[in-house]
């Protein structure tokens, strides 16, 4: 890999105005096995001392053939797999996968299950933004808001525990509904998580947000203008926070979503409002703190939620009776739903057979990560962690 | 046990042969019987230590007081040592008789070794290597403790019982027994040497650190700077480290440090200035006894100057030492490990008791030369006249000792450790723009502010108006610091998983 | 530099050492022990410890000297360099220079070798450059180190060597020190300082951004 990168010339207008002792130029490799790569992505840097002249990532290390596998097993079978994909938001995956099954067969979902899939698809968002966060402080080397932020996980999984069995692989959304009914006393208990969670939020922003370390470590490095993010097929948060007010919860509602009222957080400049100095539009702190801000959003979906959600009804459940015999039309289907990490689509086309002859899934991931040779170019060796840790990508999506 | 064949050449298990397994045996022994004990009685026990030790070191410097006064009053105050005069023990027999003590047949021969100045220093040096080993072993056990609290979770808890007390030893016999791994490409020789240039600097700075009047190995009249000569020779170490692994992070590692040593000596160094004009010597146990006058007369309070200096010599000692959020030579999410990512076993663990008494040296620089050294803040001068032991023990306690010292450095110590577990690590170009361009500035005005002040206002009355203040604001952060704290102690008790047990289902 | 160059001249390190136990003058022992009391460290009487600490020291500053010479890789040699000065500094503490020993350490051990360290792993081709010795080069430098050996063997062998000295120490050294800075010898100095500002201004100059 080392000699596919050519020697720049030192009379590049691009290089660095600070290398007045230029230095040997050397290639590191950063992973697959580094601390701060999240997983196993492996960037070959080419560094001139502190500085860092590109970046070039290269994936592949978890490549699991989680669509090829898709295509021998009935839809209801490959609803775990997708739990693998994005490990941390396994219930937006599984839902995406439904809504794409459900939308080639026609499938209807009860209304209840509905609600239980809005109100799982934002806990878990929480719970994604959680690990998004933590872990960003952590590549900053602030260590303890990782753990608060796990400490509030841990309650969201055992939430999910409580619905659906599983803490990490839930494989609970599934074809036709929801595997199961929400347990008695989850309204309560929810409601009640949520009225501790909420001002825990403010807790990170003083720890870490508006932390001026924090802010001049990230505040202006990697910018990434609007016009590029959308050049580059950016989504989900990386996109909002180049300040592109875009969301398909908002622009193209699925599920129930057009029943809720939510903000879409952007990326601002700094020194407006409770944005710091220091802060540029597309930089890595917008797209930290649209996560922050997203959190709340969902905080306010779920209350709706709880609020509106229908009682159980016995005879209807929250699954469709059909999701396991159901036959896929020789037609096909392309859907994408906001995921955590931005827009995750499924494609699946059908044969008329119970098996899928196709599905390809679109990573969020992924098309996020093709930005990092972009933004990851001219800057510190310190600023790559920041950069990296900002795209929040999951290599298990990367790679599927 | 199940034996799995793998591809490469399996060396047999470690046995324990000869003198080894008898440690082994003795230590699980120690152990076993030690860890019920402490479980059940922690509080007097860590007070015993502490009385036990103290009157271990009073009682050899008794003897070999004794013994000097012997020489003195029978050879005329002939010089001592080694291979030079030295008294028979005939002669000591008879000091002994003609001051009919008991027990003199068997007590001179006791006796007679100890006018050795050689085995003096002997015993020193092994008081002085126990502490330096103590002081990191249970530095790492309560940082551990420290991040555990900060972070709502609880720490080491199993290792000994009581709080995991002895977890620092368990680390280090398991780091000992780790196979000594030198990389195939790295410069073998350099690599193993390095870990001993980081450690044995750090060991030397404690010979001339006074832990109180006469409680100093060697009180030698430029200790201060040795001091901070030791603390920077310690980098030669990491540099050497980090560019004999053959690894790039080390390398790095390695780069950062020399870097950020070399511009933070500027300004530490130069706010030490201050203090040592204020006291005209470089000499430590001076510059301690003379802040004897209380609280108030702590060279911090001085005047504004060195209340600056004060700060910034705490600031810039926190990058003299790596740590956080100057940590960058070993930063974890950059650097992988930095300069020691390559190592393991023992030549890890002597980094970092070089990292852990590095800290506790320049804690100690500070506390010896702004914060009163081992006095309390109540004046000496109120001290009991010691003509009893029980008077002794009492000054001790209330006025000087070296409990008070260390009890001081261990606060800073926290300190360290709070900014650690709060703070996020700085970048290298803020590191050194931090280091021109703030404290290299704010550390010359002192300078210069301070010398003026000393011209101008010394033994003023102004001066003491500003003294006054500042010490009594110094005294009104400390309360409130502590009473938030005791705060948090009692409610805050929020543990990971503690919510979720006592609201969720299903847990 | 064969191989064999590199034994004889290992050997000889042992040989100069012997050489220097030989002809190294004995040192006085009448310190005035009451110094101590004062803070101020005197010598353990002169005795055979410190002659043996000397040549200790000795030892060490020219073994590690020859492997200077006798190195290819930089940073070994900046670290045998480390060697040499930390045992010079040593010598200076048995001469009860403290003061000396310490700038020793903290000027020679702790800046500049780091300085030098960090210099050559920044701009050297790569971190692990080999120093390669032409022969011409190594015979030009022979030539001129013979010719210094000479010149120091002749002021070695000429000088009159005072071994009685008057009070080694009286009172603080530092305090002396000091006084004598800003007294007797404060032109050169001044001077000295004037240079560092110059230095700094340049530095200062050269590191500026365009």
């Amino acid at each position: 890999m080392a000699d596919t990168i050519a020697p720049t010339n030192p009379a590049d207008a691009s290089a660095p105005r600070q290398a007045d002792v230029r230095t040997e130029e050397m290639l590191v490799n950063m992973g697959p096995q580094h601390p701060s790569t999240h997983g196993v992505l492996r960037v070959v840097l080419r560094t001139d001392g502190e500085m860092v002249l590109e970046s070039v990532p290269h994936i592949g290390y978890l490549h699991r053939c989680a669509e090829k596998i898709g295509e021998n097993v009935a839809p209801y079978q490959y609803v775990p797999y997708t739990d693998r994909m994005d490990y941390l938001a396994g219930m937006n995956n599984n839902q995406a996968f439904a809504l794409a099954v459900e939308k080639l067969t026609g499938l209807e979902v009860p209304e209840r299950a509905q609600y239980i899939r809005v109100m799982f698809a934002e806990l878990n968002r929480i719970a994604s933004h959680l690990v998004a966060i933590g872990t960003y402080g952590l590549d900053m080397g602030a260590f303890t808001p990782f753990l608060y932020c796990f400490r509030e996980r841990e309650m969201l999984l055992d939430l999910f525990e409580s619905a659906c069995g599983a803490r990490l692989t839930y494989s609970y959304i599934t074809v036709g509904g929801v595997t199961d009914d929400l347990p008695d006393n989850f309204v309560d208990v929810c409601s009640e998580f949520l009225d501790y969670f909420e001002p825990k939020v403010d807790d990170y922003n003083n720890l870490l947000s508006y932390n001026h370390i924090f802010v001049k470590r990230t505040g202006g490095v990697g910018v990434i203008s609007a016009e590029d993010a959308i050049r580059f097929g950016l989504t989900g948060p990386v996109l909002r926070g180049s300040g592109v007010k875009f969301d398909l919860r908002k622009a193209k509602p699925y599920e129930i979503y057009d029943r809720f009222n939510f903000d879409v957080p952007v990326g601002l400049p700094g020194g407006t409002g409770e944005i710091p100095r220091g802060v540029v539009v597309g930089d890595c702190w917008s797209r930290y703190y649209v996560r922050v801000k997203e959190m709340i959003e969902s905080v306010k979906i779920i209350r709706q939620c709880l609020r509106d959600i229908p009682a159980a009804d016995e005879k209807e459940g929250v699954c469709h009776k059909k999701c396991k015999t159901v036959k896929l039309p020789d037609d096909e289907v392309y859907l994408e739903i906001e995921n955590p990490r931005g827009q995750l689509g499924f494609y699946v086309k059908g044969d008329g057979s119970a098996i899928p002859a196709r599905v390809k899934a679109r990573g969020p991931s992924f098309c996020n990560l093709c930005v990092l040779e972009y933004a990851g170019k001219n800057c510190l060796l310190a600023d790559i962690p920041a950069i990296i840790g900002s795209m929040d990508v999951v290599m298990g999506e990367v790679d599927r | 046990m199940t034996q799995f064949s793998v591809p490469w050449k399996q060396s047999p298990p470690l046995e324990y042969r000869g003198p080894a397994r008898g440690i082994v045996a003795l230590a699980r022994m120690v152990y076993t019987m030690a860890t019920p004990i402490v479980s059940r009685f922690p509080g007097p026990i860590l007070l015993g230590a502490i009385v036990g030790g103290t009157l271990l070191v009073w009682a050899h410097w008794m003897l070999f007081g004794w013994v000097e006064t012997i020489a003195a009053s029978d050879v005329n105050g002939a010089a001592q040592s080694v291979w030079g005069q030295t008294l028979t023990t005939a002669e000591i027999g008879a000091y002994l008789d003609s001051h009919s003590i008991v027990a003199s047949g068997i007590l001179k021969y006791l006796l007679w070794p100890l006018q050795l100045e050689l085995l003096r220093d002997l015993v020193g040096l092994g008081a002085i290597f126990g502490l330096f080993n103590l002081i990191p072993v249970y530095a790492i056990w309560w940082e551990r403790k420290v991040a555990g609290r900060i972070q709502s979770r609880m720490g080491p808890m199993r290792v000994g019982g009581w709080h995991g007390w002895a977890q620092s030893f368990a680390d280090g016999v398991k780091l000992v027994g780790k196979e000594d791994l030198v990389p195939e490409q790295a410069d073998a020789m350099l690599f193993r040497v390095a870990p001993y240039l980081a450690f044995v600097p750090s060991l030397l700075a404690f010979l001339c650190l006074p832990l109180g009047s006469y409680w100093v190995f060697r009180n030698v009249d430029v200790a201060l700077i040795f001091i901070i000569a030791m603390v920077g020779v310690e980098v030669v170490g990491v540099i050497v480290a980090g560019w004999a692994s053959n690894n790039k992070w080390s390398v790095y590692g390695a780069m950062r440090e020399a870097c950020q040593m070399v511009s933070y000596e500027i300004p530490m160094t130069t706010v030490l200035l201050i203090p040592i004009m204020t006291a005209g010597t470089l000499n430590m146990v001076q510059i301690g006894d003379m802040q004897t006058g209380g609280w108030f007369s702590w060279n911090a309070f001085h005047n504004p100057f060195t209340f600056i200096a004060f700060i910034t010599y705490y600031i810039a000692s926190l990058a003299n030492c790596k740590r956080a959020p100057f940590d960058l030579p070993e930063s974890e999410s950059e650097l992988v490990a930095g300069f020691h990512t390559e190592y393991s076993g023992f030549r890890w663990a002597l980094f970092f008791f070089a990292e852990y008494a590095a800290m506790f040296v320049v804690s100690a620089l500070a506390v010896t030369l702004f914060l009163g050294a081992w006095h309390t803040p109540i004046p000496a001068t109120w001290a009991f006249e010691e003509d009893s032991i029980v008077k002794i023990f009492l000054n001790g306690v209330l006025f000087s000792s070296p409990f008070w010292f260390i009890f001081k450095c261990f606060i800073f110590i926290y300190i360290q450790l709070w900014i650690r577990w709060t703070l996020p690590r700085i970048r290298i170009d803020q590191v050194l723009y931090s280091c021109v361009q703030v404290m290299f500035p704010i550390a010359c005005v002192a300078l210069v502010g301070h010398a003026v002040w000393m011209v101008l206002l010394d033994g003023t009355v102004v001066s003491d108006i500003i003294r006054w203040i500042l010490g009594l604001l110094t005294a009104a952060v400390t309360f409130g610091f502590l009473s938030v704290a005791a705060f948090g102690y009692r409610n805050g008790r929020q543990m990971v998983g503690y919510l979720a047990v006592k609201q969720l289902p299903g847990a | 530099m064969t191989l064999r160059l590199k034994k004889i001249l290992l050997l000889m390190t042992p040989l100069a050492i012997a050489l220097s136990f030989a002809t190294a003058p004995v040192q006085a022992a009448d310190t005035d022990l009451s110094l101590s009391d004062q803070g101020i460290q005197t010598s353990a009487d002169g005795g055979l410890l410190e002659a043996l600490m000397f040549y200790a020291c000795a030892g060490v500053t020219l073994a590690c000297g020859f492997a200077i010479c006798l190195s290819k890789n930089i940073v070994r040699m900046a670290v045998y360099l480390f060697g040499t000065l930390a045992a010079v500094a040593l010598m200076y503490f048995l001469l009860l220079a403290n003061f000396i020993g310490v700038i020793q350490l903290i000027v020679y051990a702790g800046g500049t070798l780091i300085l030098l360290i960090f210099g050559v792993m920044l701009t050297s081709k790569s971190p692990w450059a080999k120093f390669e010795v032409k022969r011409s080069e190594l015979i030009a430098a022979g030539i001129v180190c013979a010719l210094f050996a000479g010149m120091l063997l002749f002021v070695v062998v000429n000088a009159e060597w005072p071994l009685e000295t008057d009070a080694v120490v009286v009172g603080s050294s530092m305090t002396q020190f000091g006084t004598g800075l800003l007294t007797d010898y404060l032109v050169p100095f001044e001077a000295i300082s004037v240079l560092l500002l110059v230095v700094m201004i340049g530095a200062a100059y050269m590191a500026r951004q365009e």
